[in-house]
């Protein structure tokens, strides 16, 4: 039981810190971010090339990934959505198109097969049984401090109340002087950080390869989808019940199936609530 | 239906030119136009479900390898002959394209396509834990019967069935039908005020949509003789559907067939320089570059060039 509990919320604040920046820029967008997957795939192996490859701190690794992240948010910001002009259906076509070459990227410089990563902290604490690796705590704790970080931000700063602004009614935040590209850019910013970031904790959680941005991105969807838009907390919320339903299933039914339930979780809320439990009404 | 001389003349050539291809090119070419008619038929499908009602399906492997599934599994692992089990396929596949249709009706745009994806990563991970015994689980099953021996007869099926599919399509797509499921795509709302019901035609657009995919994958899965489930529920896969039917142009027929050649070839002229998937670095590039500069693809590209040329004359 104890178990249980401790791997759910390792797994869960995982899942929340990398639903959260797909579910920024679905709540403040409003467009859908397919190539979201891509911040992790590359932020894990930029972290990997760095700190494993060339030997830089651990840290600095992971601030380069984030950096990463961010210049290729602002990229995609300017260079696709918003040549695009709000039109939902391009940009999500576009982005997946953006997915699959940014995969085709990665297997071009570092190859078809799968990387380890070494632990960011290595050792592992036993607790009640259960092996719990350092790295995966560190991961854990790294998540929720960001997700704190980031409340505060939206909640407390002026951008960040302008960001909850735009979400709202961009013609509003507009007419109160809201430069919505600004708000817009620096969402897409900080979306590509805790993007890039979750991927190095997510491939350390499980292993680096070309086609790792999909699970991640199938996550962030289910989550965006139960949680619905524009709740932080609702985002948090549902990354746990998402989390322990995975790691209940694989404990008590069967590894395998730990996914399927996760994707009937999606079809059963969008079929009876399809706001999501959390969501403003909407649609 | 508003059909004029040319558009007999066009059809006509194109039927005939496909019909001569043999006598023309290599072996190898064949394989690929194979692999071109039957990417056509998938994107044709899709265009039927997402370009004209304008709900974007991105798990359209999802109806596809129910088409495939079911008549594998009925030839391999029950000697059902392939007359009986490729029509149970179509059946089964509108079936699925009924479990589709349920989320279209609550739920419109983003969301839509998002559940598109969650339907086919549950069926990614069923396969493979259900009944292994009969899905063949991870590795999937070869050996399934084949309809065709060598190139040449395998295109001529997989053409006639393209054509034959395009053709049946675009009839259908002239008619009043036809023009009443675009309009779903342009204004639900108006279409319901028109006196029309939209979710008669959401239904109808996903049934043909699931016969077209259950019919082209089941008649793939018996030209290739295996199947796994890695390669047919892949987002690659699914890409190069959406991608086909949009770099052709959406909500036409011919377009989708444009869009999968181009596609194929490209794909095919990049061997030598990109043997992997780096090719996808290209490939996906160049599909990118003309959505950004087109969104409504090669044939109304070709269409804007055709009437500057004429406008000068």
């Amino acid at each position: 039981m104890l178990q249980i509990l401790i791997q759910g919320l390792l797994l869960s604040g995982l899942y929340a810190l990398l639903a959260m920046g797909f579910t920024l820029i679905f709540s403040i967008g409003r467009v859908l971010n397919l190539a979201y997957g891509s911040y992790l795939l590359i932020g894990g192996y930029v972290y990997f090339q760095f700190s494993q490859v060339m030997g830089m701190p651990k840290l600095a690794g992971v601030a380069l990934a984030a950096i990463v992240g961010v210049v290729m948010g602002i990229a995609k910001f300017r260079l696709i959505v918003k040549p695009l002009k709000g039109d939902h259906v391009a940009v999500e076509i576009s982005t997946l198109i953006l997915a699959v070459v940014l995969q085709a990227a990665v297997v071009l410089v570092f190859g078809d097969s799968s990387k380890i990563l070494l632990p960011i902290i290595p050792g592992v604490k036993w607790l009640a049984g259960t092996a719990i690796p350092y790295s995966n705590l560190f991961a854990a704790i790294a998540s929720w401090l960001i997700l704190i970080g980031l409340y505060l931000f939206v909640r407390t700063t002026h951008t960040g109340r302008a960001m909850q602004a735009v979400s709202m009614d961009p013609k509003g935040a507009a007419i109160s002087g809201i430069d919505s590209d600004r708000v817009n850019m620096i969402t897409w910013a900080i979306s590509g950080a805790l993007g890039a970031v979750a991927g190095v904790f997510f491939a350390s959680y499980t292993q680096l390869y070309p086609g790792m941005w999909v699970g991640p991105l199938i996550i962030a969807v289910a989550v965006v989808i139960v949680g619905g838009i524009g709740s932080i907390i609702g985002t948090l919320i549902v990354a746990h019940i998402v989390g322990f339903m995975e790691v209940i299933v694989s404990a008590w039914i069967a590894p395998e199936l730990r996914g399927v339930f996760t994707m009937l979780l999606i079809i059963v809320v969008l079929v009876a609530r399809p706001r999501g439990l959390f969501g403003r009404e909407e649609l | 239906m508003g059909l004029r001389w040319y558009h007999f003349a066009l059809w006509g050539a194109f039927i005939v030119g496909l019909a001569l291809l043999p006598e023309l090119v290599s072996k190898g070419t064949l394989r690929t136009i194979i692999f071109a008619n039957y990417l056509a038929i998938f994107a044709i499908s899709w265009d039927v479900l997402s370009g004209r009602t304008g709900y974007i399906s991105f798990g359209h492997p999802f109806l596809i390898g129910i088409g495939a599934y079911t008549t594998a599994i009925l030839t391999k692992r029950f000697g059902v002959p392939v007359e009986v089990s490729i029509p149970i396929a179509v059946l089964t596949t509108m079936a699925g394209g009924l479990i589709v249709l349920l989320p279209a009706l609550r739920v419109k745009g983003s969301y839509f396509a998002m559940i598109t994806l969650a339907f086919m990563e549950l069926i990614y991970q069923l396969v493979q834990v259900v009944r292994p015994d009969l899905t063949g689980g991870t590795r999937g099953m070869s050996g399934v019967p084949t309809l065709t021996r060598g190139a040449v007869n395998g295109f001529y099926l997989s053409a006639f069935l393209m054509v034959s599919v395009a053709l049946t399509m675009w009839l259908l797509m002239r008619t009043r039908l036809g023009t009443a499921l675009s309009a779903v795509g342009m204004n639900e709302e108006s279409v319901r005020g028109s006196g029309l019901s939209a979710t008669r035609l959401k239904m109808v657009a996903f049934l043909l949509s699931a016969a077209i995919a259950g019919l082209g994958g089941a008649f793939y899965i018996h030209y290739l003789g295996t199947i796994a489930p890695r390669a047919l529920f892949e987002i690659n896969f699914a890409f190069t559907i959406i991608v086909a039917a949009l770099i052709g142009g959406a909500s036409t027929i011919i377009g989708p067939v444009i869009g999968a050649f181009f596609l194929t070839f490209l794909l095919e002229y990049l061997r030598p320089y990109l043997p992997g998937a780096e090719r996808y670095l290209i490939y996906g590039g160049v599909a990118l570059l003309l959505y950004m500069y087109q969104p409504r693809g090669i044939y109304e590209v070709i269409r804007q060039g055709w009437a500057r040329v004429r406008g000068l004359a």
